[in-house]
Order: C-alpha cells, then sequence, then structure tokens
C-alpha cells in the first residue's frame, strides 16, 4: 500500500500545536507561551510503512467564525481544503473553551483525532479526565498527551495512523438541547433536497440558524433563507436572546456537560502558582519595577557576554593568519579567500553570535514562560498611546529578536490600520543585529550609557512615531480580547531548542549573505572602485561628519544590519573602531545604523504584509529619517 | 447580595468581584461574538481578577483568565453578585 494523506494540527491558541508539530516532523515551528504565535500554515512530512503524510500547522482558532486574519487561514484550511484528517489539540486544563471549538469541527463533519494535551497541568490540579468516557461521548478517539516531555505522542500519531487506513469515517455525533436541534432538522431536510455544497447540511444548518453572513452569501435559494429567518425569531422569542447568543451558549452548555462528565477530582491540586506570582508581576507598582530592572539585567548580561566572548573569538583569525600567508596563492586570490572570505567569516561569527546567543536565549524564557503577556498586560496603556493594543505589544517585542516574524506576527490584529501602525513600529524596534551594533560598538567603545542613551533615542522616535500615527491615521484602536496564559516553568529542552532554531537561521541565512558582502567588498577594493564610490557618498558623509567609508559600510547594512560592523571591520583589518572613528562619530554611526531599515528581509516581509506602497513609504522615510537626524546630531555635536 | 439587582460596566467592578454578564452594548458584532465564544455569555458567571483604573480587565470565565480591554470592558453590562 502506498498512499498519501494530509492532516492538520488545529485547536485553540497557545495549546500546543506547534510543539507536537515540531515534535512529530523535526519542524521548525516557532512556540512558547501566549495565544496567536503561529500566523501562517506551515507543513512537515512523515514517511512510514509505504504512506506519507503531510502535516500541517495551523494558527490558532477559537471558532469557524472569521476573526482575525490567522484564524481565517485555519479556518479556509480546514473547511475548504479538506484535510484527510485533523488533530484537534485541546488544552485538557481548559476542557469547556477547547471542547467548543471541537464541537464545531464535529458540525463541520470532519474526521478527528482529539490529543488531550497538557495533561501535566491537569494532574498537577489534582484531577483525571475518562479519557475512555470522553471519547465515547464525542465518537472521536482521544489520546492523552503531554508534548514537552514527548509522551503520549508515538501513540496519538499511531491512532492518527489507523484512522487513515481504516476506511470508516470518523465523525463525531453531538446532539444538542431539543429546541435547537428541532430546528436545525428542520433546517435540514430542505437542504438535503435544495443544496449542493462542499459543506455538510447540518453546518449549513446551523451556520444559517446562526446568521452567519459568510454562510448567508453563499446561500442563494430564498426558500431555506426565509425558512432560516423564521426559525431563528422562534429561537430568540423563545431564549430572550439574539439568535448568535443562543446557539453559542447551546454549544457551551454541550461542552461543559461534556467536561464535567469526564472531570473527576482525585485530591486537592497545588494552588495556583501562577495567580500568585500575578499579583507581584502585575501589581501597580512592583510590576513596573520588576520590569524595569528585568530590562536593564538583560542588557548588561548580554552586553558584559558578548564583550567577552567577541574578543575570544576575534582573536582566531591572527591565530590562523600566519598559516595562511604561507600558503601558495597569487596574492589577489589570497586576498579574496581569506580577507574576504574566511576573515569575513570569522568576524560575521565574532561580532555577531556572542551577542546573539544570550540574548535568544533569555528571549526564549520570557516566551516560554509566559512572562511575554504580562509584559504586555503592563505595558497596554502605553501600546493605547501608540495605537496598539496589548496584544500587538508580543510582535513588537518580537521585534528585539527580527522585525520579519514580528511584522507577520501583526496579523493578530484585527484591523488593517492597527496592523500598519504596528509594523511601522516594530522595524524601529532594534532586533538582535542592530543590538549587535549597540552593543558590540557603542557600548564597548563609549560605555554602556552611552548604548543606552541609543536605546533611549530609539524608543523615543518609536513613541513619537506611533502617537503621530495614531492621531493622524483614520479610526480608532480597536480592543483587546486576548487569553492570559498562566505562567510556568519552562522547560530547558524547549528553551534550547527554541534559541537554536533562531541561531540556525543566523548560519544558514546570515553567514552567507555576510560571506559574500565581504568578498564583494574585498573586489572592490582590489579594483580600486571604493574611492569612486566613496567619493559619490561624501555629501552624505560629510553631512553626517562620518568618513566616506563609513558611509559604504552603512550601505551596506541594508542586507543584513551587522554588516555596517562587519564591513568596518573589514577596512580596518581590526575591530577595534576607534582607530578609524572619533566617539562622535562612533555615536552617530551606532544611531544611524540602529534607526534605518532594517534590512531587505524586513523590506520584503513588508511588501508581502502591507503591499508594495506602503512598505516604499517606510523604507524611504526611515532612510531618510534616520540620515536627517545623523545630520542634525552631528550638527549639535559640532556646535557644543 | 444586596445589590443583585444593580446593573454596572463590567469596567467599573473592582478587583475580586463577582459578578453575572447581562449584555452588550454596542460593542460592535465582531467583538461581542468573540466574547460569547470565549464565554463571556448573558447568564454567566465571571469573577474579576485584576482591574486597576487603566488598562485592560482581567477575568476569571470558564476556568480560564482573560484579558479584555478596558474600552470594550466598558460595554459588556453586568449584575455584581458579589463585591
Ligand atoms: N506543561 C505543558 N506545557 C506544554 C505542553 N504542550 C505545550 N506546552 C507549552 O504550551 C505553550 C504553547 O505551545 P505551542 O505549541 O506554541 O502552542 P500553539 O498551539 O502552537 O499556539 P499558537 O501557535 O499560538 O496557536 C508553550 O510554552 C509550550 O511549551 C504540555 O503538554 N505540557
Ligand atoms: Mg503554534
Amino acid at each position: 500500500m502506498n498512499r498519501f494523506f494530509t492532516i492538520a494540527l488545529a485547536g485553540n491558541a497557545n495549546v500546543g500545536k506547534s510543539v507536537i508539530f515540531n515534535q512529530l516532523t523535526g519542524g521548525n515551528q516557532i512556540t512558547g507561551n501566549w495565544p496567536g504565535k503561529t500566523v501562517e500554515k506551515a507543513e512537515g512530512f512523515i514517511e512510514q510503512e509505504g504512506i506519507k503524510i503531510r502535516i500541517v500547522d495551523l494558527p490558532g482558532i477559537y471558532s469557524l467564525s472569521t476573526y482575525s486574519e490567522e484564524e481565517i487561514i485555519a479556518r479556509e484550511f480546514i473547511a475548504k481544503e479538506k484535510p484527510d484528517l485533523v488533530i484537534d489539540v485541546i488544552d485538557a486544563s481548559n476542557l469547556e473553551r477547547n471542547l467548543f471549538f471541537l464541537l464545531q469541527l464535529v458540525e463541520l463533519e470532519v474526521p478527528v483525532v482529539v490529543a488531550l494535551n497538557q495533561y501535566d497541568i491537569v494532574e498537577e490540579q489534582g484531577i483525571e479526565i475518562d479519557d475512555k468516557k470522553l471519547s465515547a461521548f464525542l465518537g472521536l478517539p482521544v489520546v492523552k498527551t503531554i508534548a514537552t516531555r514527548n509522551k503520549g505522542l508515538t501513540e496519538l500519531f499511531e491512532t492518527v495512523k489507523d484512522a487513515l487506513l481504516k476506511e470508516e469515517k470518523l465523525t463525531g455525533h453531538i446532539l444538542y438541547g431539543k429546541e435547537v436541534e428541532d430546528r436545525i432538522r428542520k433546517m435540514v431536510r430542505e437542504i438535503q433536497h435544495e443544496i449542493n455544497s462542499i459543506y455538510p447540511a447540518r453546518f449549513i444548518a446551523i451556520k444559517l440558524l446562526e446568521k452567519d453572513p459568510a454562510m448567508v452569501s453563499e446561500i442563494s435559494s430564498p426558500e431555506i433563507l426565509s425558512l432560516a429567518e423564521t426559525l431563528s425569531k422562534e429561537l430568540e422569542e423563545i431564549h430572550g436572546e439574539s439568535v448568535e447568543s443562543v446557539i453559542i451558549s447551546e454549544r457551551y452548555a454541550v461542552a461543559s456537560r461534556i467536561a464535567e462528565g469526564v472531570s473527576i477530582r482525585k485530591k486537592e491540586g497545588r494552588v495556583n502558582i501562577s495567580d500568585r506570582l500575578d499579583r507581584i508581576f502585575l501589581h501597580r507598582v512592583w510590576g513596573n519595577v520588576i520590569l524595569a530592572f528585568l530590562v536593564l539585567f538583560v542588557f548588561f548580561f548580554v552586553f558584559r557576554f558578548g564583550e567577552f566572548f567577541s574578543e575570544k573569538i576575534g582573536e582566531l583569525s591572527k591565530i590562523i593568519e600566519p598559516y595562511f600567508v604561507r600558503l601558495p596563492l597569487p596574492p589577489y586570490l589570497r586576498d579574496i579567500i581569506f580577507k574576504g572570505g574566511i576573515e569575513g567569516a570569522i568576524s560575521g561569527i565574532a561580532i555577531v553570535l556572542p551577542y546573539i546567543a544570550p540574548f535568544y536565549f533569555i528571549l526564549s524564557i520570557l516566551e516560554d514562560s509566559g512572562f511575554l503577556a504580562r509584559i504586555a498586560f503592563l505595558t497596554d496603556n502605553l501600546m493605547h498611546k501608540l495605537g496598539v493594543h496589548g496584544k500587538a505589544f508580543i510582535p513588537l517585542f518580537e521585534s528585539f529578536g527580527c522585525n520579519v516574524p514580528a511584522i507577520m506576527g501583526t496579523r493578530v490584529m484585527e484591523r488593517d490600520r492597527d496592523r500598519f501602525i504596528a509594523s511601522v513600529l516594530a522595524t524601529l524596534v532594534p532586533c538582535s543585529a542592530r543590538t549587535v551594533v549597540i552593543l558590540g560598538l557603542v557600548a564597548v567603545f563609549l560605555g554602556p550609557l552611552y548604548a543606552l542613551l541609543i536605546y533611549a533615542i530609539d524608543f523615543s522616535i518609536i513613541y513619537l512615531v506611533g502617537v503621530l500615527l495614531n492621531k493622524y491615521m483614520k479610526g480608532t484602536p480597536s480592543g483587546l480580547i486576548m487569553e492570559m496564559p498562566r505562567l510556568r516553568k519552562p522547560v530547558l529542552r524547549i528553551i534550547l531548542r527554541q534559541t537554536w532554531i533562531r541561531l540556525k537561521e543566523f548560519f544558514t541565512f546570515a553567514m552567507p549573505i555576510i560571506i559574500c558582502a565581504n568578498i564583494v567588498m574585498e573586489l572592490l577594493i582590489l579594483t580600486n572602485s571604493i574611492e569612486p564610490l566613496s567619493g559619490f557618498l561624501n555629501p552624505l558623509a560629510r553631512f553626517m561628519g562620518l568618513p566616506p567609508l563609513a558611509t559604504v559600510a552603512l550601505i551596506f547594512g541594508v542586507f543584513r544590519k551587522e554588516l555596517t560592523l562587519i564591513m568596518l571591520a573589514t577596512f580596518l583589518g581590526t575591530t577595534n573602531f576607534a582607530l578609524m572613528l572619533s566617539p562622535q562619530q562612533i555615536f552617530i554611526f551606532g544611531l544611524v545604523s540602529v534607526i534605518y531599515i532594517p534590512c531587505v528581509a524586513t523590506i520584503a516581509a513588508l511588501v508581502r504584509e502591507l503591499g508594495r506602497f506602503k512598505a516604499f513609504l517606510i523604507t524611504i522615510g526611515e532612510v531618510v529619517g534616520a540620515f536627517i537626524l545623523g545630520g542634525l546630531v552631528n550638527l549639535i555635536l559640532t556646535l557644543f | 447580595m444586596e445589590n443583585a439587582e444593580i446593573r454596572v460596566a463590567l469596567s467599573d467592578v473592582s478587583e475580586g468581584g463577582k459578578v453575572k454578564v447581562v449584555g452588550f452594548s454596542n460593542v460592535g458584532a465582531g467583538f461581542t461574538r468573540r466574547l460569547q465564544e470565549m464565554g463571556v455569555l448573558p447568564g454567566e458567571t465571571v469573577n474579576i481578577v485584576r482591574n486597576a483604573s487603566y488598562g485592560p480587565v482581567e477575568i476569571r470565565v470558564k476556568g480560564s483568565n482573560l484579558l479584555i480591554g478596558r474600552g470594550i470592558a466598558r460595554k459588556v453590562i453586568v449584575e455584581v453578585i458579589d463585591e
């Protein structure tokens, strides 16, 4: 037997879909403890015993009615692309809300296997869930899993494989209360005669009763629409609520009945530590004090760590050089290979890695513990002034790692206006590459206070731009509705993995660019083309008070921000930048590097997410803005 | 219990309070729907976990915590069960 199947991982946000995906496929999905990380579907493949399975990791979704963009992606995939099977990942410690979504999958009659995940949390709470009973209630296979400890996943996969190979269709069966159920039946009878749709009749019936706009516009039969209207009105009269409320309540009623039926309290659970910690972390005063200390700690830790290892690795090229010079090669080739290629690679690693490695590690801890969501809470007020609500803070914070996923992450915002503002602000957040410039150049040669000053200037700019955009763009920021994840002890294995996923990006994506740029630079030097280029840039350099070569380095920075520093190192043949730049120049160079548009990858992400026009506006605005700022600072520093 | 009949906005209930959801005033169809899908349904009992005079309101509903922006919380009408 040789067959090919597609299965999807679906379920509420933050239940563990991506952890399961990574474990099953060896994939590299970002995971972390807050809702809305996965915003684009990702796929992986498993091949076993002659069957090939394509697994698709979907964004979190609470309902099959549309809300934000990433949820639409998940819904469309399940409803339109019809995977052979859906693994509904359920947070076992939050059964009701998770079953609410599962019931909708059942309405849609897709084949489902249920992964009862985060089972460790339920056990900590002293509760046992009867999986057999749950399975019987739903008419679907249920497997207990603890994704972070890789428990139950083999069994889950076996169950999925069995279900795929067996021909019987795995669709659950759920009945709602009599009043609603009778009316669904009436609708179904009519729909079966009249309509030929990709959706099952029962699903259409419920959606029409709910007055789901998308479904109403898809159905052309006036008789059915008017029948739905009559029945909806009856329901509204019986319950005295909108029909939408009636149906949602109905699902929740079934969900809580099932949840109650399968949960057994075994013993007194541990006190909810998360709630206790939150009393401190989210305290009006202490919360902010802790946050401030945390930020300073991260800053100094990354700086000291980076400074130390950067120097150690930097010495490497001096050790290799004598061996290389002895090789029987023509001098120009030696320059290209050694100075361009090898030194480029070494300085890439020496300048960048020591700063981003500890930074990514700490970022992963903040993500996985759920602390990030606390920061979102604390800064919600500030974010509102900038025109984005608390949920946008998380993509903005992710921006410290890299702007690209942050810009994609703004999909969790429901409106275009909010997305635009959040994306602009995200491009101004100093990403890890810019952190390298701030720490490796400004902090090392001028001292940490000047580095903090650069951060302060950058944050003021973000604040200003946010306030202005918020004031002058049409509309008001939309509101926040977000599940607050529980704080939990981060799992070392997951954190290391997360750090590694990000570092791998650096090696596979950034390093080749860095090495190529170095070789190009070496070629430019060998062919004497640097002079005309820097001559051309001379007015700009003079305006900012920088040596022309430094401006050439700034231009290279468009490919990757770290390149500004690495190019400087290439020009100098050393990482002692004080040899070429005065303190004032170091400051201006650092500042301009940080402010102007991050890099081509970010521009590409902007084009993808916002369209060419807006991407163009942002790019030009930030480049011109940064140069003007550099000029102004130069003017001020020279005058005083 | 004597306050059982008083209807207020969710944003006005102080920390530690317990309320019953009554309805929504002009939040917009999308938000009303989302709130209900998250369990904030008419008739549902909700605990107020955190409520400063600014920032989002944190509530506990259906066994998990939910953050609701102040703008929206102002438009969720509730009946106070317990202060
Ligand atoms: N304790 C515990 N934590 C888990 C388990 N499974 C996942 N997690 C954690 O739950 C958080 C969310 O996991 P993800 O896989 O990123 O969740 P997701 O469902 O992909 O979330 P979205 O992409 O936001 O929809 C992470 O911090 C995981 O480490 C589990 O079985 N037990
Ligand atoms: Mg995910």
